[in-house]
């Protein structure tokens, strides 16, 4: 229970430095979020009444604590560029996001996993010289390329997909594949090397010579040591996954909150960067937590030591 | 690994496969009415989608509007203006008084009638308006009332002659919002639209799509139209799909109908693939141009101007990059826009290596390090500012010239920016050189650029010179068509010749779309028209 509470507070620390900085960053770039909101044709007058409405004008400091004090109460804040809450902002976008990064996840995890297996087991012969070469290629694909020859392959040439779009399953199927195999590929070496290290264990042998079958050495043993560095790793591996949707967000036509991010840094709507951020700080932590209690579930020292 | 030859194989698959070429013969066909046509917009990554037409100067948001709003007037093919919501009008002898009759049949989407106080409403909005200036407001110039004489008859009164009006009038940018919904969402008509046109708004989902339907009482489409009555289609909505590659693989997977703004490798291919046409027109533009910051040394030298232009190869540029598909640029106003001084500026000036040279060595730029030209410790560096990508393949354009630039001991870097630090670049005068377009039907564009209190402080484009500021103001001033035609000559011709502008390409509006779909029209400002698209069964 401390080891929850401790890992808690910590995670508040984290979210509260990151928009702290974020805020910073925002104030140091150049350029006047009134400017823009104002428009081409704004007059000085003008520009300074929206800087009043918007509340630029104040010191950095009454602005951070009007934001911190309005975080604390759950509001977000108004959006600079369309006068809309920036919470309905993000909700209109999040879902969308977070389905195609659980899925994602989740790609990554079955092929990374079941295949890291495969390969371990069969260490040196064909099939995992395949399983390796294919995984490397995966690996060092760009995320904007793969999308494309996907698109090429299933959308044009087989017509079985679709290439746009975020209403049904079937239009998530192409950027879930795209995030998840690239994602799968580091996973997959991760396991791999971590099942051969655990094999050569004198406890394996043991087991062998126990006279278990190799099906339950490997799923009831070998796997469950194994799965400690995969597990971390997978923490950042959702945060990357998270990350890369800005870029796969725009390549299949989908909405998201990647996309609601860059159009909010390119006329420095500040509110909803903030918010954008905010949330995406918060799921990473979450994420990073939910790691960090998974040890103490596949390894009962780490509750003891905590 | 995947080698160049099965990249080839794989990209060129989708022109090979649908080879249905001998089954479609074109036929006259008698148009079908119903369905959905889907359509990809060539968006770019916007989270928001802005429907409010007096307050988006973005392109493909513009080409949207056409099928919700109609406009007071029509541009012709032949750029003249021609009657729409308004059946004829008077022009005051000293110009300040422009007197419409208008059409009585004509119902908003929410039902309320078109009548001269809904003209009043909307252009005072856009000239009086309380709120932020909106975008539309260079559209009315020195705009000063609206009187209503009659529920048919508005007078439009100025400060001063503005001779551009009746051509911006056409703009999708001075479409006729309906002042009861106005007065209802307020600034949220941006994404509650409600206009008089041959579409009407049903739903939006922000940066994803927009879904219009069927306006059956639509019956006053402008006299020359293709179709005349209600459209054929039930429905019509648009995808924003901002990646080219995509929104080309969404048609050749007939998951889009149509789809705009296609890069040249694939125009080409589009042009000669069975089971699907090409539609391409010109858009009216100030072309896209660069400037240099004549504000600040070295530029404010002419001499260096001449040698930077005389280090480009404009023409080996524009074939490169766009293959062929669209032509080079010589005037800063597309060709043919009114006053278009392209034909006369053609061949106006040509490559130059060793002038170049020569005047930089001249200026005392002696070559240094890595080729590159120093002058008291200082190096020949070009900073180009940008803030929108490689959109219409423009940084291609850039990195080609950049290589050319070299060769004469210039070096050039690119400069990309998020739009706010772009704009505060421009604005404090901290570059040395950028580009920009700007759609519009009248040549008076000219002056939101290049007269000194006409333009933003954040333009692009910093010209400051009394004769064409002269030329500028004289022509926004000028009734006589043929008089204010040579004023744009002139002021057209001295950017050109003293490097203040240098146009580089002539965009064309691109569609591409599936055999099904017909009846499709890109109209003359170069923005697709819907209302007479239909889809074949």
């Amino acid at each position: 229970m401390l080891f929850i509470f401790r890992r808690m507070a910590g995670a508040v620390f984290v979210i509260f430095g990151t928009i702290t900085l974020v805020f910073a960053i925002l104030y140091w770039l150049p350029g006047d979020p009134a400017v823009l909101v104002a428009g081409e044709n704004a007059t000085e007058e003008s520009i300074a009444r929206i800087r009043t409405l918007l509340g630029t004008e104040r010191p950095l400091w009454a602005q951070y604590l009007d934001y911190l004090s309005g975080l604390a109460q759950g509001d977000l804040g108004t959006s600079f560029a369309t006068q809309e809450p920036v919470t309905i902002r993000l909700w209109a976008q999040f879902p969308s996001t977070v389905a195609l990064t659980l899925l994602a996840s989740t790609v990554a995890i079955v092929t990374g996993v079941l295949f890291g297996v495969i390969a371990a087991v069969n260490r040196g012969n064909r099939l995992d010289q395949a399983i390796q070469s294919v995984m490397l290629f995966l690996t060092s694909m760009p995320s904007f390329w793969f999308g494309i020859l996907l698109i090429l392959l299933f959308s044009v040439t087989l017509q079985w997909l679709p290439a746009i779009g975020s209403d049904s399953f079937a239009q998530l199927i192409l950027p879930v594949t795209c995030l998840g195999l690239i994602a799968s590929g580091r996973l997959m070496r991760m396991v791999r090397n971590s099942v051969l290290d655990v094999l050569d264990e004198p406890f394996v042998t043991a087991l062998r010579a126990k006279g278990l079958v190799e099906w339950q050495v490997l799923f009831r043993h070998v796997l469950r040591n194994a799965l400690i560095p995969v597990v971390t790793l997978l923490g950042i591996l959702v945060g990357e996954l998270l990350s890369g949707t800005v870029v796969v967000e725009t390549l299949f036509a989908r909405q998201g909150i990647g996309r609601l991010l860059v159009d909010a840094v390119g006329v420095k709507d500040v509110p909803v960067i903030q918010g954008t951020v905010l949330i995406a700080s918060i799921s990473f932590v979450i994420i990073n937590l939910l790691v960090d209690l998974s040890y103490s579930v596949i390894d009962p020292r780490v509750r003891v030591e905590g | 690994m995947i080698t160049r030859r099965h990249a080839a194989l794989l990209l060129g698959a989708p022109l090979i496969l649908p080879a249905r070429a001998f089954a479609q013969e074109r036929q006259p066909a008698t148009p079908r009415r119903g369905g959905e046509l889907l359509f990809g917009l060539d968006g770019a990554a916007v989270a928001s989608f802005v429907l409010d037409p007096h307050d988006s100067g973005f392109a493909p948001h513009n080409r949207v509007f056409r099928s919700i709003y109609d406009g007071l007037v029509v541009l012709r093919p032949d750029q003249s203006v021609g009657p729409w919501l308004a059946t004829s009008w008077e022009i005051s002898p000293d110009q300040k008084n422009y007197t419409f009759k208008l059409r009585t049949d004509v119902i908003f989407h929410d039902g309320t009638k078109f009548d001269a106080a809904a003209v009043k409403a909307n252009l005072d909005r856009i000239g009086n308006g309380e709120g932020r200036p909106l975008t539309a407001l260079p559209d009315i110039g020195s705009y000063e009332s609206t009187e209503v004489l009659a529920p048919d008859t508005v007078r439009i009164r100025l400060k001063e002659p503005f001779a551009p009006l009746l051509r911006n009038l056409s703009k999708t940018t001075l479409g006729i919002i309906s002042p009861a919904a106005l007065a209802k969402h307020g600034a949220a008509i941006a994404q509650n639209p409600v206009g008089s046109g041959p579409f009407r708004f049903v739903s939006l989902v922000q940066g994803v799509e927009i879904k219009l339907e069927r306006n059956p009482d639509y019956n006053w489409a402008p006299a020359g139209a293709a179709h005349q009555g209600p459209a054929y289609l039930e429905r019509l909505t648009f995808k924003n799909v901002p990646e080219e590659a995509t929104r080309v693989a969404a048609v050749q997977s007939r998951q889009v109908h149509a789809a705009d703004g296609i890069p040249p490798q694939n125009v080409v291919a589009f042009r000669s693939a069975s089971g699907f046409q090409m539609l391409e027109k010109e858009l009216l533009n100030n072309n896209y141009t660069i400037y240099l910051n004549v504000t600040k040394a070295p530029w404010n030298d002419e001499e260096i101007r001449q040698a930077f232009r005389a280090s480009l190869d404009l023409d080996a540029a524009v074939r490169v990059i766009y293959l062929g598909t669209t032509p080079r640029a010589w005037a800063p106003l597309s060709p043919s826009i009114f006053a278009s001084a392209d034909a006369s500026l053609k061949g106006s000036w040509r490559p130059d290596l060793a002038r170049a040279q020569q005047i930089l060595e001249a200026k005392g730029w002696k070559v240094g390090a890595r080729g590159i030209r120093e002058k008291n410790g200082e190096r020949l560096t070009v900073s180009f500012a940008d803030t929108q990508g490689n959109r219409e393949k423009r940084l291609d354009v850039i990195q080609f010239l950049r290589r050319q630039l070299a060769r004469s001991g210039f070096d050039l870097s690119i400069d990309s920016q998020p739009n706010a630090t772009y704009r505060q670049k421009l604005t404090d005068g901290d570059y040395d050189l950028s580009g920009a377009s700007q759609f519009a039907p009248d040549p008076d564009v000219l002056s939101r650029l290049h007269l000194p209190d006409g333009r933003t402080r954040a333009s692009v484009a910093k010209t400051n010179d009394p004769d064409i500021s002269e030329w500028l103001r004289a022509g926004r001033r000028e009734g006589d068509p043929e008089k204010r035609a040579e004023y744009y000559v002139r002021a057209q011709r001295k950017l050109v010749e003293k490097v203040y502008a240098i146009p580089i390409y002539v965009l064309l509006y691109t569609i591409a779309a599936s055999d099904q779909l017909q009846g499709l029209v890109i109209d003359t400002h170069g923005f697709p028209q819907f209302h007479g698209a239909w889809l074949r069964a």
